[in-house]
């Protein structure tokens, strides 16, 4: 690329290797926003993995995902939302009502669950941003459902459009799709690299990976990934072969300290099924003609979370038996396992995280099936709890090995 | 094997009430048996138990071969080998006092673990670590509102003929719920009797998660108080076994263990200490190097 301006992003690439870029990205997450800001580009927040990213990207808006911070006490969320709900949208209220996420030109939210529906409206009436949109994704995937999920992509199309002054066209979606797609094609590979024993990248390390995309423009971070998983493949001094390779399912973990406890007392994390992780990227959007249907559908019935119900299949009984139940909710975790040689789990959740609670025993019994062992924590997002959940995780890894 | 120095393996168990050692010889003969109040600043000064256990046993410390830390303090012991946690720790020692062993429950100072064992082996667990209540906390708290010494709960239980139900789970409000009955006229040994009720019920809905199989051992420093060791009993619905010291347990585990990692290191002609030991103070928890 020759043109007159600096380019700020060649500049870092050549001086920093993917990796370490990576990590100060997730020491610094808003840093590269700011920077985009300073030349005019507008910065949309979005929680959790159901707003369409791609029509920000189509507008020339820089998606950028609203996140917690597990470091920081809560001190001004329980105002407004009870003690008694998920910590991390606390976490997110408080960082909001702090005046974290000031920067932002407008956010989108969804209802990923319902906490994150009530958190939506109450950052609308205490934040008042410039752009608000709420997506009220269904909750189940019948034909009706997936209707009415493109009849509100529609909507949020027209909020945007307006809120821009700009005309989202269909080419434009469309080059969104593809350059958002080859972003999950890059995760993808990224994953692959975890496949071997030794892994080449550590679970630190992904979810770093993972913290950087949520903060960059899309292309910016397909060249950071590509920057990774070239500097991955060469280097001499990946991670450890360990004697547990486990994979980490349940609710949002945005910070690196819960895998580094576990990554510190014998274990790689070669696998995840969370929202910062495989969960947001290992799905593809279909290139569709009328682009809506593609996205509609992804959005809807091919992001595989436990808030979204899927009615089970009936057998060849015309029954609904329970293992049937189980092989449809979970049978992608049985791939995942055989395909990342993984030899326990770890089912976290939150505290509150009704979504993820609730499919914990059946999930246990489901592992236990297919011969996984597995543990279940429960943890309130936050530093202080390390000390006793490592006991646990130890425990477990000594019962496996 | 028999030119060579008798060996000699310690465990010790830092709990969050007691600190436990226990040093056994090659045939796994207990050599000697220390427990001491950990305290907020005695925790520091572990060495000091080991150094009661080594008086005992009549050995210096260079004479022990393995020593395993574990407990809830066991990250930065100085004089450890290796430290290994006091769920695996436990269903070891449980399966050594009592082979039989395929459920235990263990209730300390400040958490109460249920254990699933198979060939001396854990394979399960459950744990409640994050609440007073169901713990040997709950009743140290609850036995100092009441003015009694914690040892004499048990018996006094024991008198009750209608314990009485004491709704609230957090310690703090049945510690309130304790003072109204009190004044309400309930006599003591029914107050007591429904405390144990309480921890009983509370702990052994936590065990029905394992699926529990006989035989069943109850260890830990609540198992001392025969009020709570009868409620358990009735929760149940079935015999549960006691040990005479269910202090030890842990510690006892962590000793056979070093045991296994020594015999199997000299097994592959592989040195057994593979780091340094001091017999001095414990390091803060989180100051790991």
């Amino acid at each position: 690329m020759v043109t007159g301006k600096i380019n700020h992003t060649e500049i870092l690439s050549v001086a920093e290797a993917g990796l370490s870029k990576t990590k100060q990205i997730y020491q610094d997450r808003t840093r590269r926003v700011k920077e985009l800001k300073a030349e005019g580009k507008k910065v949309i927040g979005y929680l959790d993995i159901y707003p369409v990213l791609e029509m920000l990207t189509a507008l020339d808006l820089v998606p950028y995902r609203i996140l917690g911070d597990m470091r920081e006490p809560i001190t001004k969320a329980d105002t407004c939302l009870p003690t008694v709900v998920c910590p991390f949208l606390r976490s997110v209220m408080d960082l909001g009502l702090k005046g974290k996420y000031n920067f932002l030109d407008g956010v989108v939210m969804a209802h990923g669950c319902e906490v994150s529906e009530k958190t939506a409206h109450i950052w609308r009436t205490y934040l008042n941003p410039s752009y608000a949109h709420f997506i009220d994704t269904p909750h189940t995937t019948h034909a009706a459902a997936q209707r009415q999920h493109k009849e509100l992509l529609k909507d949020f199309k027209r909020t945007l459009e307006s809120f821009t002054g700009k005309e989202l066209s269909i080419e434009k979606l469309k080059e969104a799709i593809k350059i958002h797609n080859e972003q999950r094609a890059l995760v993808r590979e990224l994953y692959d690299l975890k496949k071997p024993d030794p892994p080449l990248i550590s679970g630190v390390e992904t979810l770093q990976v993972m913290v950087a995309l949520a903060s960059l423009p899309v292309a910016e971070g397909n060249e950071l990934l590509r920057q990774v998983i070239s500097e991955v493949k060469q280097r001499k001094d990946g991670p450890a072969k360990k004697p547990a390779r486990l994979l980490v399912w349940g609710s949002i973990i945005d910070d690196i300290a819960l895998i580094d406890m576990m990554e510190s007392i014998g274990a790689d994390v070669v696998m995840d099924d969370t929202v910062l992780g495989s969960r947001a990227y290992f799905s593809p959007v279909a290139l569709t003609a009328d682009p809506l249907d593609g996205l509609a559908h992804r959005y809807l019935v091919e992001l595989k979370s436990p808030r979204t119900f899927r009615e089970t299949v009936l057998s060849e009984t015309k029954r609904k038996d329970y293992m049937t139940d189980l092989e449809n909710r979970f049978g992608y975790l049985k791939d995942y396992a055989r395909e990342w040689k993984v030899n326990g789990v770890i089912l976290q959740a939150l505290r509150y995280c009704d979504i993820h609670g609730y499919e914990v025993p059946g999930l246990k019994d489901y592992l236990a099936s297919i011969g996984l062992p597995s543990i279940y924590l429960e943890h309130d997002y936050s530093e202080a709890a390390l000390a006793q959940l490592r006991t646990r995780v130890q425990a477990f890894l000594e019962v496996i090995s | 094997m028999k030119s060579r120095n008798p060996l000699y393996f310690a465990g010790i168990d830092l709990g969050s009430t007691m600190t436990k050692v226990v040093i056994i010889d090659e045939g796994e003969v207990i050599r000697a048996r220390v427990e001491s109040h950990t305290g907020a600043e005695h925790r520091r000064l572990a060495n000091k138990v080991m150094e009661q256990a080594l008086e005992q046993a009549n050995l210096p410390f260079a004479e022990i071969t393995y020593v395993v830390a574990t407990g809830y303090g066991r990250i930065n012991v100085p004089f450890a080998d290796s430290q290994i946690t006091e769920l695996t720790c436990h269903a070891r020692g449980v399966s050594s006092l009592f082979p039989s062993v395929r459920t235990a429950l263990d209730i300390g100072g400040q958490d109460a673990k249920g254990l699933k064992i198979r060939d001396g082996k854990l394979i399960d667990f459950v744990m409640n670590d994050k609440c007073a209540a169901g713990t040997g906390r709950f009743l140290e708290v609850i036995a100092k509102a009441l003015g009694l010494r914690l040892e004499e709960l048990g018996s006094i239980s024991l008198k009750s003929t209608n314990k009485v139900n004491i709704s609230n789970t957090c310690t703090i409000f049945a510690q309130q719920e304790v003072v109204s009955r009190l004044s309400d006229g309930v006599p003591l040994e029914d107050v007591v009797a429904g405390l144990h009720e309480a921890i009983a019920s509370r702990t052994v809905g936590m065990l029905k998660r394992l699926k529990i199989e006989p035989d069943v051992v109850f260890t830990g420093g609540v198992a001392k108080n025969s009020g709570v060791v009868k409620a358990v009993r009735e929760n149940l619905g079935s015999e549960i076994l006691v040990p005479d010291d269910p202090l030890i347990s842990g510690a006892l585990g962590a000793a056979l263990l070093g045991k296994e990692l020594t015999l199997k290191a000299l097994e592959k002609g592989e040195s057994v200490q593979k780091k340094e030991r001091r017999l001095t103070e414990v390091t803060f928890f989180n100051q790991e190097s």
